[in-house]
């Protein structure tokens, strides 16, 4: 089922255009990692999305309505975005109160998403004394009050601590693998969601770059695979004419040692279809391994 | 509607700013009580035994009208400021509906501040009235129209913070303008140029209690001219609140 669903979104703040023609969707029951640098446009698509920016065209659906349509919103989606805040004099249950008593919800709704995010002991506690992960957990036990289907959470490991991280990660997984919800996580780090999404959408300078399932991202064969060999002079036009795409790999601080002992970075070839024309040239090669950065590599020329 | 109001209110009375605002204001009250009973008779000031001066007496429960304002702006700048508006759209998406929960919050609590004013007006008032020698008749036929005046004036100087608020979004500059309006302009405009000061809110909530225009000015309209011009003022408040909320993007 299709849960979220953006359609050629366009949003300009004066003369940046923000999100620009923007499409993608976001199915029940997975986890999508929305991924792209600083200023890509994420924040601005999940704010439209909410309803919270108008966008100038295009349209931004969640369980095929928009935002203002949902018959009563917190009970369909759960967000937690950046730059939200809580006031500093309110204490932790006393925020969530507010949001059950406007949502027309039991208020001991409160009390148990503070249980679920592990802040019980805090509730009564300022929101001023506060560090940035209790804020963080505080903002996903508003997002939990209705028991929404849909999540929608703006870089939420900002401000956690690797524990916190790791916390995160399973409860997400909780959410779509146990209750089925659709769970759109934006990031501008990609090995941050690496473990976590099943899916990601990568945007650009407000442009939507690509799309798919993480395992595609992986394998389609760009993922560079860096190659040793004496003879690399020899093996790296036989890897050209079988259609890799070779570069001496880029070793700044012992460069001439390397290019020596013969480094290749090849892309758009398996390790073993390099190894099989090692093979055949009767190239010794001495080091045969994918790039462990290959992932962050490809995010960084897919959003260059 | 009516859950969206008690989630106003509950705002409000969950932040520690409103008994500060609420204990500044009935501060002003009693300075002002304890002023116009000492100097009651004396050269410019009515006596508090007769009909003028009690009238003048119990409407210094007005006196902390600009907190009840300063109340108003906070219900709107407190949430751009701490970015609780994001929560409050989320769950109200149609803003205009918050809009209206927040007006009517902030009526009710300027009628609080209103009637909490009018209860320390009179625990002081008519035991001075009565030490003073004078009759507590003297306002028996005012007193009422005082008291709704005083809670009028407080429920719309709320509403008037909050159509400020929402016009400016920044706390502190909805508060000088707002400080600078009741406390300079509007005091000089009524006591100097009362031709024009009887049309402002300050000049009508005078109107509305019935208070005496200065020695020699123009007098203050009707009373019932004045409620009709107060209520005027907050629909006027009421529609800048909302086309300022309804269309901004929160970013
Ligand atoms: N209120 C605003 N007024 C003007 N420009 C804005 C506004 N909000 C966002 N922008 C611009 O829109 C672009 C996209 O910003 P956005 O916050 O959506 O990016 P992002 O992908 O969330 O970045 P980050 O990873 O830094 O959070 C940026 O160029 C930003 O400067
Ligand atoms: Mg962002």
């Amino acid at each position: 089922m299709t849960a979220i669903e953006i359609s050629q979104l366009t949003k300009t703040f004066g003369t940046v255009r923000a999100v620009d023609g923007v499409s993608f969707t976001v199915e029940a029951g997975t986890i999508t990692g929305f991924l792209g640098p600083n200023g890509a446009g994420k924040t601005t698509t999940l704010r439209c999305l909410l309803g919270l920016v108008a966008a100038d065209s295009g349209t931004a659906l969640i369980n095929g309505q928009s935002y203002a349509h949902l018959g009563s919103p917190i009970s369909a989606v759960g967000a937690v975005l950046e730059a939200t805040s809580f006031h500093p004099g309110r204490t932790a249950r006393n925020h969530l109160r507010v949001l059950c008593v406007s949502a027309g919800l039991p208020e001991s709704r409160a009390d148990e998403a503070l249980e679920q995010v592990g802040l019980a002991d805090a509730a009564g506690q300022r929101v001023g004394g506060f560090s940035l992960g209790m804020r963080q957990r505080l903002a996903l036990a508003g997002a939990l009050v209705g028991k929404p289907k849909v999540y929608i959470l703006d870089e939420p490991s900002n401000g956690l601590d690797p524990a916190g991280i790791q916390w995160l990660r399973g409860f997400l997984r909780y959410l779509a693998e146990e209750t089925g919800a659709a769970v759109l996580v934006s990031s501008h780090v990609l090995a941050e969601v690496q473990q976590t999404v099943d899916h990601v959408v990568i945007i650009a300078k407000g442009k939507l770059v690509h799309q798919g399932r993480l395992a595609d991202l992986t394998v389609n064969g760009s993922t560079p695979v860096r190659v040793v060999a004496r003879e690399a002079d020899r093996l790296g036009p036989a890897l050209e004419r079988a259609g890799g795409k070779v570069d001496p790999a880029p070793a700044p601080e012992n460069a001439a040692a390397e290019s020596a002992a013969g480094v290749l970075t090849v892309r758009g070839m398996t390790p073993e279809a390099i190894g099989q024309v090692a093979l055949d040239e009767r190239v010794v090669l001495s080091e045969l391994v994918r790039e462990r950065s290959g992932l962050e590599q490809i995010f960084l020329e897919l959003t260059a | 509607m009516t859950r969206l109001v008690k989630a106003e209110l509950l705002k409000v009375f969950t932040t520690r700013m409103v008994w500060g605002m609420l204990a500044l204001s009935l501060g002003f009250t009693l300075i002002s009580l304890a002023a116009l009973s000492i100097l009651s008779g004396q050269e410019g000031v009515p006596s508090i035994t007769e009909s003028a001066g009690a009238i003048a007496l119990f409407s210094s429960a007005a006196s902390g009208l600009v907190f009840a304002f300063i109340i108003g702006t906070l219900v709107m700048t407190g949430e751009y400021r701490f970015q609780t508006i994001t929560h409050t759209f989320l769950i109200t998406p149609r803003r205009e509906r918050v809009v209206a929960a927040k007006l009517a919050a902030c009526a009710v609590v300027g009628a609080i501040f209103g009637v909490a004013g009018m209860l320390l007006s009179a625990v002081v008032a008519v035991p001075a009235i009565l030490i003073k020698g004078g009759s507590l008749s003297v306002i028996d036929g005012d007193i009422a129209r005082v008291g709704v005046g005083v809670i009028a004036a407080m429920a719309l100087y709320t509403i008037l913070g909050l159509a400020m608020g929402s016009l400016l979004g920044n706390q502190i500059a909805a508060m000088v303008v707002g400080i600078g309006w009741i406390y300079v302009l509007e005091n000089l405009l009524v006591v100097l140029l009362p031709s024009v000061g009887r049309w402002l809110p300050g000049g009508a909530a005078q109107a509305v209690f019935g208070v005496a225009p200065p020695i020699g000015g123009t007098p203050y309209l009707p009373a019932w001219g004045g409620a009709l011009l107060l209520a005027g003022y907050a629909l006027v408040f009421a529609v800048v609140a909302s086309t300022t909320t309804i269309r901004r993007d929160i970013t």
